[in-house]
């Protein structure tokens, strides 16, 4: 990404969003609403001295709500560019009218209040579509009390958890009381293969569970995880063998049964209550927190982009392609790669990116496509 | 409809086989022995006379936890009642409670002769033609059978008649009301249905009413679900009695309640039709009212488990007496329910000694019309 950032040739244009798409084959003419940040990205330097005195607070999305930012904020450390962007619905000035401290506190006045936004149309041969995932939100599913059980989280909130630069500094702290969480449940499939909601599997949470589990051992060696899963769909080179290095080397427990509820104790450990479909038997299990492997699904912006670019989506929302050329969507001269044409882990999206770039290089090349 | 179609008409043979019914079945949960997940799968491998032979089918309560959480949509519930209505044919049915005393008296309602009394409602305003048709269902019989543990069946249906009538409505009643046949309907006695059925439309159609209102939550299933497959267009709208309550709620001046309640979602109403904010929206409306949940909730909830008047065994207790305890952790001591069925077995199990902590069992508008106000009358 960093890489992308500092190339000559390409222009990168972070904080926006496509608004209109005109023209067709080869020539297109993009609409782009460049959003206000209210920093300017070419002055701010990403030094926090802002962040360092902001009152304005709101939950952090990169950490999963696990904890708060302030107002003026780096979405993410690695994130391009590396700029400040201050959030008017939380800011101080912006909703109470006085406060203005960081741009007090910024050496480079690179703060603008009044700044606007701004449209700008871009003139390109051909547009690759990647936006990527959101992920199903669980708690409609109300059987795994998501958001009224505490220490019930998603498979993302987990891998801030996990995260050394997380809130937790990288310790399993389950939510509701601080401590460490050493018996762990990994609940697969929550909203994937399920048709009421996402009815496809999102191909990635059997893997990523697997993971998580082995991490938590890695971080913690007395730490016991139990993935409960419907069929274990480890498809890929090597996969099946990582999975048997989880059960051999990570003591990882295996249970085959989709779990059916998600119950309490008075101490806030979750009761997890399931059919060992390989025993026969309805069981329950206290753990000490509970990880959903929540279904991924296009972003939730895709459908309304499609609209935009012209372009079909199939009955789950992914951009449509052609059987015969998959990086190619029902629109000649726009691509689509990676989550946002259907589920995918992260060499096969690098793979489809190329395909795509490959694709688009050929409309660039002539002007027309082929 | 064979096995084969039963099947095909459930979807069952998208099974997953990954268990989320069995291990969210509340008699799985004490009885090994049953299982949605292995009965669907000893459909979908073994020969039809294995499976209506199978005596376990009986024990389903119908209560449709597995149905909403099935990943591939089987209509698990649907499926049962299909293989049931098969086994009847081949001899094979479920053990009747209360010495089949109730099937007796649903038998007894298909007789051309009969006529219900309805003299039990003279303390609410009652009429025999209006826009309204209040359906009683079953609350008097089941006075006679359950007055042992105090169940007040005719109590309920007195109290939402003074809740309409405080409403402004009076609604029209008949003696030519029969059962519904909720539990005919679940047991597989599809003819007997189809009898009780048009014998209660031609009883309502008499009376003029556009609008049919239920208290009952399985009477409001039968003739929101089933009559019209029965009978085609009913030619009035069956409603429950929340829709039209709860818009006049502020308008009630309810007398204080002062004490710790929790409630029990009915299976039928909650799971179902989805009905899970308004009986709690009634409840807040009492002033000085303690209301607690418990865990399981809405569509969550646990069944009061014995849904169809029969297998009713040791592992039916303990799914009542867990559902008790559940209530007492609340901390409340009375609990509120808004179907007959779920206040007799909840009742009968909270009078068992295994239930240490007392609670007690009252319905939902019984309560309310017990703390009208003197608020005034509506239009």
């Amino acid at each position: 990404m960093l890489d992308a950032g500092r190339h000559p040739k390409i222009k990168m244009l972070a904080y926006s969003e496509v608004e209109g798409v005109r023209g067709e084959n080869g020539h297109f003419e993009l609409k782009v609403r460049r959003k206000a940040r209210y920093v300017k990205e070419d002055v701010c330097n990403a030094c926090g001295m802002c962040v360092s005195k902001c009152p304005g607070r709101a939950p952090d999305a990169f950490d999963m709500g696990l904890r708060k930012r302030t107002a003026i904020y780096l979405y993410f450390s690695q994130g391009i560019p590396a700029v400040m962007t201050i959030d008017p619905e939380n800011c101080i000035y912006f909703t109470k009218g006085r406060c203005r401290t960081c741009e007090k506190v910024c050496d480079k006045g690179a703060i603008d209040f009044d700044m606007k936004d701004r449209v700008e149309s871009f003139k390109v041969n051909a547009v690759i579509l990647a936006t990527g995932l959101d992920i199903f939100d669980p708690s409609d599913l109300t059987q795994y009390g998501f958001g009224r059980l505490k220490n019930v989280i998603t498979g993302l909130q987990y891998e801030r958890l996990i995260n050394a630069t997380g809130p937790t500094a990288g310790h399993l702290y389950r939510p509701s009381d601080g401590k460490l969480a050493r018996k762990v449940a990994y609940v697969q499939c929550v909203g994937s293969r399920d048709l009421t909601n996402c009815g496809y599997c999102s191909s990635v949470c059997c893997m990523y569970s697997i993971k998580d589990a082995m991490l938590a051992r890695e971080h913690d060696p007395e730490s016991v995880s139990y993935i409960f899963h419907t069929d274990l769909r480890n498809v890929g080179k090597w996969f099946q063998k990582y999975e048997m290095r989880a059960r051999e080397e990570y003591g990882v427990k295996f249970i085959r049964g989709r779990v059916a509820q998600i119950e309490e104790d008075a101490d806030c450990n979750p009761v997890v209550w399931y059919e060992d479909t390989r025993l026969q038997q309805v069981k329950s299990l206290k753990v000490e927190m509970v990880v959903l492997a929540t279904a991924a699904m296009p972003a939730l912006g895709t459908s309304k982009l499609a609209r935009l670019m012209h372009v079909k989506t199939d009955p789950h929302g992914f951009i449509s392609t052609r059987p015969d050329e998959p990086a190619d969507t029902s629109r000649p001269g726009i691509f689509a790669c990676g989550f946002c044409k259907g589920p995918c882990d992260i060499p096969e999206a690098v793979s489809q990116a190329s395909a795509a770039a490959q694709r688009a290089a050929a409309f660039v090349s002539t002007g027309a496509g082929v | 409809m064979s096995l084969r179609q039963a099947v095909d008409r459930s979807r069952a043979y998208l099974c997953l086989e990954c268990g989320i019914c069995t291990g969210s079945c509340p008699v799985s949960r004490f009885h090994s022995a049953y299982s949605p997940r292995l009965t669907v799968e000893k459909a979908l491998l073994f020969d039809e006379e294995e499976s209506l032979r199978d005596a376990e089918m009986w024990a389903c309560l119908t209560c449709g936890t597995c149905d909403i959480r099935c990943p591939s949509t089987v209509d698990f519930t649907g499926f049962m009642r299909s293989l049931r209505e098969r086994a009847r044919q081949i001899g094979q049915e479920g053990v009747c409670t209360h010495a089949e005393t109730i099937e007796a008296v649903i038998e007894l309602q298909t007789s051309a002769h009969y006529r219900r009394s309805t003299s039990w409602m003279a303390s609410g305003k009652t009429v025999g033609k209006a826009k309204y048709y209040y359906f009683a269902g079953c609350l008097p019989f089941l006075d006679v059978i359950f007055d042992d543990i105090g169940f007040e069946g005719r109590r309920i249906g007195t109290s939402v008649i003074r809740i309409l009538n405080r409403i402004g409505i009076t609604p029209a009643v008949s003696e030519g009301e029969v059962c519904c046949g909720h539990d005919a309907y679940w047991t597989g006695q599809t003819e007997l249905v189809e009898t009780l059925a048009t014998t209660n439309i031609r009883a309502i159609r008499k009376t003029g009413a556009k609008k049919v209102i239920f208290s009952c939550p399985e009477c409001y299933y039968m003739f929101k679900h089933v009559y019209p497959e029965i009978v085609g267009d009913l030619g009035f709208q069956p409603v429950h009695i929340f829709d039209v309550l709860v818009p006049h709620l502020d308008s009630f001046k309810f007398k204080p309640v002062k004490a710790k309640v929790t409630y029990q979602d009915p299976c039928r109403l909650a799971r179902i039709e989805g009905v899970i904010d308004e009986p709690r929206r009634a409840l807040r409306a009492l002033p000085e009212i303690d209301f607690v949940e418990m865990q399981r909730i809405g569509k969550d909830a646990v069944c009061c488990a014995s849904s169809n008047w029969i297998s009713c065994s040791r592992v039916n207790k303990q799914i009542q007496l867990d559902r008790l305890e559940e209530a007492i952790s609340t901390g409340a001591r009375t609990m509120v329910t808004a179907c007959p069925k779920c206040n007799i077995h909840l009742r009968c199990a909270a009078r068992d000694d295994e239930c240490k902590i007392k609670i007690d069992i009252v319905d939902i508008f019984v309560l309310l019309a017990d703390h009208l106000g003197g608020g005034k009358r509506g239009t």
